[in-house]
This record gives C-alpha cells, sequence and structure tokens, in this order.
C-alpha cells in the first residue's frame, strides 16, 4: 500500500507538464491577483479639500503631492453636493484611503486657547491598514505644522484632528487566495485523475492491476491518499506565496484550511472517476475536466461575488461542491471561524462525498 | 457442481463466452498439463485471448469450469491470480516509473516475491533499470513485460502473443526466454499466430478458429495426421483445365487453386511421387513457370483444419 502511494506520488512528480498546469498556473494567478492587490503600503489614495484656498493651503498641498505613497486625487465637484460630505461617504465605504480638510481659516489661523479650534486641519482614514494610518498621520501632521510660520506656531495637537472609521478589514486578496486555493485544488484533482484513468485504462494498466491479487480499493485508496497529499502541497505553496510574498492575511486556523480543502479533494477527485469512466481517451479527459471545472469557477464564486449573477444561478451556484468548500474555507481564514462553526458546509461537503463516491463506484469500468 | 480435483495446470471444460450477439467462446475444453508449454494458435478474432482472460480471471464465462493450479477461478480468483503471471496482449506500463519501480510496485501486490534487479537480469535488461519502459526497443519493452509476468516467482505463466510486432532477432530471443523459463519447471500457456514460433516452442498445441477449438495434440502429430509429407507449389502460365488438373491426381491432392495460376499440391512421402508429378507436368503441356517443394508445416495443418490461412 505504501509502495503504491509512494510509487504514484513519484509518477505525479514526473509528469512535469501536468504539475506545472496542475500547481503553477493557479500559482500565477495568485501572482497576478497579488500584483494588483493596491492595499499594500506604498500606494494609498487621497482626497485634499481645500476650503481655505489661500497661499498656505496651496504649500500643504504640493506638499502632500510630494509624498510618494500617496496618490492625491482633487475632488470630483458635482453640482449640488458637498465635495467634504461625499469625501467622508468614500472613506467611510472604503473607496478611499485618506480625507484631508483644510478649513476655512487657515491661512490666519490663531492658537486656540485649549483643544481643537475652527481652523484644524482634518485627517479622515478608515482602520484597515493600520501601519500605513500611522505613518501617513504622522506625515500630514509634519506637513500641516510646517506650513505655519516660525514665530507664532499652533501645538501639534491643535493643527490636526484625526477621524478614523472602522471599517472591517475584508481585504479582496485574502477572498481571492482562498478562491485559488479552491480553483488550484478542483481543477488539478479532477483533471489530474480523469487523464491518468483514461491514460491508465487506455494502455491497459488498469487491466495490468487486475490480474494481479491487488484489491480494487487499494487501487482507489492509493490514488486518493496520493492526491491527498500533492492537494496538501499545493495549499502549502498557495499559502505561502499568498501570505509571504503578497501580504495576505489567514486569520483563522490554518489547520482547519488544510482539513477543508482535502475534504473538498475527495470530492473532486470522486468527480475526476466519474468523468473518467465516460471519457474514451486522456484528451477527452482533460476537455470534460475542464468543462465541469471552469464554470464552477465562476459560478461557485472564486473571484467574483455570485450574487450578482442573474435568475436562478445565485441559487444553482449554492448546489455546486465547490461552493460550500469556499465558504468554509473563508470563514475560517477571513472570519476566523472554527472548524465546528462551518458544519453546514462541511455537511454538505460530506454529501458531496458520498454522493459522488456512490456515483463512481457504479460507472467505473477498468477495460 | 463437478468439484473439480486435478493437478493439471490448467483445465477448462465447456468454456463459452458471449459479448451481446457475437460468441467468442464456443464450447471450448482443454486442459495443460504442469511444465509444459502449451500453445494456443489461430487467426485473430479465434477467440484465443478471450479465453486466456477467462483463465486469468478477467473475464467471467457464461458458461463452463475453469481451474488453474487445482483452484476454481470463479470461486478463489485471488488465489489463482497471486500463483499465476500474466502478460497481457498489448497492455503498457506506467510511463513515469523506472523498470525497477514498476516490478517493485507490481511485487508488492503479491504475498510472494522475486526482487527486481534478478528479474532483470533474467530478462538482459539489468542496464536498464532505471530507464522508462518508453525508452526501450520493442524487443526489450517485451521481454520487460514477461519479466513482469514473473515478479511472484509464478508456477504457471499466461503469455498473449508475446512476439507481435518483433523483428525475426527480438522473436527468437524471446523464444530463448520462454524455454529458460520452461526450464526452471514453469507451466507456460501462450497464444500466437505464428506457425514456426506454435512448433519451436510448444509441446502441445489448441488450434482454435471462430471461437471453438479445432483440435489439441503436438506439433508432430498434427502434421502426421495430415498424410502428406511434401507440399508443392506451382505456378504456371495459363490455368489448368479440369483434364490437366485430373491428370495430376495420382497419389497428389489439389489443395487450393486460388489466386490465377497458382496452385497448392500435397504429396505423401514418396520419392516416386514427385518424379511421376513431374513427368504428368511435362506429357500434359503444361508450361510450368515455378515450382517449389516444402515440407508440411503447421502452416498446412492449419489450412487443413480450418480452411483457412492464418490470418494476420
Amino acid at each position: 500500500m505504501l509502495i503504491l502511494v509512494i510509487s504514484n506520488l513519484k509518477m505525479l512528480a514526473r509528469n512535469r507538464q501536468a504539475t506545472f498546469w496542475a500547481i503553477f498556473f493557479p500559482l500565477l494567478l495568485v501572482v497576478a491577483f497579488g500584483l494588483f492587490d493596491i492595499n499594500g503600503i506604498g500606494s494609498g489614495n487621497m482626497t485634499v479639500v481645500d476650503l481655505d484656498g489661500g497661499p498656505r493651503a496651496k504649500l500643504l498641498l504640493q506638499a502632500l503631492e510630494q509624498v510618494e505613497i500617496l496618490e492625491l486625487e482633487l475632488p470630483e465637484s458635482k453640482s449640488g453636493e458637498d465635495p467634504e460630505f461625499e469625501a467622508i461617504r468614500k472613506v467611510s465605504e472604503g473607496d478611499l484611503d485618506y480625507l484631508v480638510v483644510i478649513p476655512q481659516g487657515f491661512e490666519d489661523a490663531e492658537p486656540a486657547a485649549e483643544g481643537q479650534g475652527p481652523t484644524t486641519v482634518r485627517l479622515v482614514y478608515d482602520s484597515r491598514d493600520q501601519q500605513r494610518n500611522q505613518l501617513v498621520d504622522a506625515l500630514v501632521r509634519g506637513l500641516v505644522s510646517d506650513t505655519q510660520p516660525l514665530d507664532n506656531p499652533l501645538p501639534t495637537s491643535q493643527i490636526v484632528a484625526t477621524q478614523i472609521f472602522e471599517v472591517p478589514d475584508v481585504d479582496y486578496f485574502d477572498e481571492v487566495l482562498m478562491g485559488l486555493i479552491g480553483l488550484g485544488i478542483m481543477t488539478n484533482s479532477i483533471i489530474s485523475i480523469a487523464v491518468r484513468v483514461s491514460t491508465f485504462r487506455n494502455q491497459s494498466i488498469l487491466k495490468r492491476l487486475l490480474v494481479t491479487p491487488l484489491p480494487i480499493w487499494k487501487y482507489f485508496a492509493g490514488e486518493i491518499i496520493a492526491h491527498l497529499v500533492l492537494a496538501a502541497i499545493q495549499v502549502a505553496i498557495f499559502l505561502a506565496v499568498g501570505i509571504f510574498a503578497f501580504g495576505a492575511s489567514v486569520h483563522g486556523n490554518v489547520g482547519w484550511i488544510f482539513v477543508i480543502a482535502l475534504l473538498g479533494t475527495v470530492v473532486f477527485l470522486n468527480i475526476g472517476f466519474i468523468l473518467s469512466a465516460w471519457a474514451r481517451s486522456p484528451a477527452a479527459a482533460s476537455g470534460m475536466g475542464n468543462a465541469v471545472a471552469l464554470p464552477m469557477m465562476f459560478f461557485a464564486g472564486a473571484f467574483f461575488s455570485t450574487t450578482t449573477l442573474p435568475w436562478v444561478l445565485p441559487q444553482a451556484a449554492l448546489v455546486l461542491p465547490l461552493t460550500p468548500m469556499l465558504e468554509a474555507l473563508r470563514d475560517v481564514a477571513i472570519d476566523s471561524a472554527p472548524l465546528w462553526e462551518t458544519w453546514p458546509q462541511l455537511g454538505a461537503l460530506g454529501i458531496w462525498v458520498a454522493v459522488t463516491a456512490f456515483i463512481a463506484s457504479r460507472v467505473f469500468r477498468f477495460g | 457442481m463437478k468439484e473439480i480435483v486435478t493437478d493439471q495446470a490448467v483445465r477448462v471444460e465447456g468454456l463459452v463466452k458471449q459479448f451481446d450477439s457475437l460468441t467468442a467462446v464456443d464450447g471450448v475444453s482443454f486442459s495443460v498439463e504442469r511444465g509444459e508449454i502449451f500453445g494456443i494458435l489461430g487467426p485473430n478474432g479465434a477467440g484465443k485471448t478471450t479465453t486466456l482472460e477467462i483463465i486469468e480471471g478477467l473475464l467471467k464465462p457464461n458458461q463452463g469450469s475453469v481451474s488453474v493450479l487445482g483452484l476454481d477461478v470463479l470461486k478463489s480468483p485471488n488465489n489463482v491470480k497471486a500463483r499465476i503471471g500474466v502478460q497481457l496482449q498489448s497492455s503498457a506500463y506506467h510511463d513515469y516509473l523506472t523498470l525497477r519501480e514498476i516490478l517493485t510496485l507490481l511485487g508488492s501486490f503479491y504475498p510472494k516475491r522475486v526482487a527486481p534487479d534478478k528479474l532483470l537480469e533474467q530478462v538482459g535488461l539489468s542496464d536498464k533499470a532505471n530507464s522508462r519502459v518508453n525508452q526501450l526497443s520493442g524487443g526489450q519493452k517485451q521481454r520487460f513485460t514477461v519479466a513482469a509476468s514473473l515478479v511472484n516467482d509464478p508456477e504457471l505463466v499466461i503469455l498473449d502473443e508475446p512476439t507481435t510486432g518483433l523483428d525475426p532477432q527480438a522473436r527468437r530471443n524471446l523464444w530463448a526466454l520462454v524455454q529458460e523459463i520452461h526450464q526452471r519447471g514453469v507451466t507456460v500457456v501462450m497464444t500466437t499466430h505464428y506457425m514456426e514460433e506454435a512448433e519451436a516452442l510448444c509441446q502441445r498445441l489448441a488450434i482454435m478458429d471462430h471461437g471453438r477449438l479445432v483440435t489439441v495434440d503436438t506439433p508432430r502429430n498434427l502434421i502426421n495426421k495430415l498424410d502428406a509429407a511434401y507440399t508443392v507449389k506451382l505456378m504456371v502460365a495459363n490455368p489448368l483445365t479440369e483434364a490437366q488438373v485430373a491428370s495430376l491426381n495420382g497419389g497428389v491432392e489439389v489443395v487450393q487453386a486460388a489466386e490465377g495460376n497458382a496452385y497448392l499440391l500435397r504429396m505423401k512421402n514418396s520419392p516416386k511421387a514427385l518424379g511421376t508429378l513431374l513427368e504428368e507436368i511435362n506429357r500434359s503441356d503444361i508450361s510450368l513457370e515455378h515450382l517449389e517443394v516444402t515440407p508440411v508445416t503447421l502452416e498446412d495443418v492449419f489450412l487443413e483444419l480450418t480452411g483457412n490461412e492464418l490470418r494476420d
């Protein structure tokens, strides 16, 4: 049994082309999505609403423009809308990272007797990127005090007031990373099994195994265990690249992520066995695998929310096996849910395992 | 249910196997003694492979009984599988494993196993232990599949057309290998559609055609049964008239008047008969273009028994 599993792993490892597509293609997607990530330090957008318009305000604006980690946007001046109100709304919704409001009378401000005066610059941001927030906060305070007359500076505590909006720290990349893990495991499991089995059948290797006393269940167990090991490696690589190269955060228990991913793997392996029964050639098996995997990738919400889908499709997505797998992964990874809180999803996956195993055992053929 | 108690290597009785409307095996019975090389000869589609697959436990017969090494294949297929070695027709092996790894893998399925390196040495592939199957020549590949059928040190080896598609040199190498296995006391059952192969290797032969067993005997007996020693092939300029054919008929039998002007005659072992034949040809004004005299071979036996040439 051990020799069987090891042999299977050797074959999988040596089939370099297939391994490339299995691991590196979804990994390329991780890299692509990782590169598009705009939440890292060095790229925050800022709007400045200048209610004063004096030379000092202009000076501050110029200084802010020089800051490399900020992309300065001027407020869109739509008629009838208060630009300040509009910008605050954007910050609260997470669409804008920073807002600086330069108040009227900033030009000739006098120190207020105590606390915040009417001429205080307001800095508004959300709670997501604390590291960058600290940096920008300090920067803005510094720049504002630079604009103060040397002879009569205001204390820093008075010239800048900070307002922070609590925005839940849902990084799109974190969600996509779970989607990519699901996608990678699904395509690899379905296609690898379907292609391997149909290759083995076409070459009469399955028949060759049948003339040995090897019990049939051991053959299936050998394939499934080898692919589970492969899937675990895949998840580890995805998580490592996502977290260490692109700063993704996994809030929940990483061990649970493996448990959920491997449970999903069993479903997809079973689907692969089922497809292999219909495929007359390895090429057909590969095509069938893609035909099953790709629509599932979109409908189960690997990258996009499925709620925008028309008609019954959001409901249809609920019955796909990838959907509960991704939900469970995200519950654990993003909402730090413990494994037992994902029991509805695990239950759904369990039903999928049972149903697909039953169908596979009915349709599988050796010759 | 009749209990089969036998020490024969293989015993099949009244085997019938139907695929949909096709009857691939139609009432076949024979037995193979331990220690012999038993050949099953027949054209493609004769039912040879189906018969073997029933013996190997891959297929269940619609009717009949099979026992291998004294065990009922239908009742205890795994016990049989553990003690026999099988080389399937056109079976390939894993692309991504080395020869040694494949033999290790196959060996792991059996309670009793032979070291892979020893097997490779036996078939002369020691230097290829770390190669893959697709790096082997046709002959090496075939020798490897024989080695793979020996991983469990079997008492009976079943080889399905082991030399099909091989060049003459590689074929002879494989014959030597089969004889070597046989000399170690292993019973060999093999199919072939090469007459000279059956003649060279097999102690006894079963001839199959259209799913039926035509006859079982030693190659020599089969030839002797024909009651002829020579085959004469005549090529003449013009087709012979019936009178001319009749005039040749003195101890001569016209077997076949196929393909235009070629005639196949069969003669008893008598030096005189050949002379008579030639005189006859001279006298009857037959313009002879080509004359070939060959000893009777299994090819002729096959022709006689089935009315067919071995279809390739």
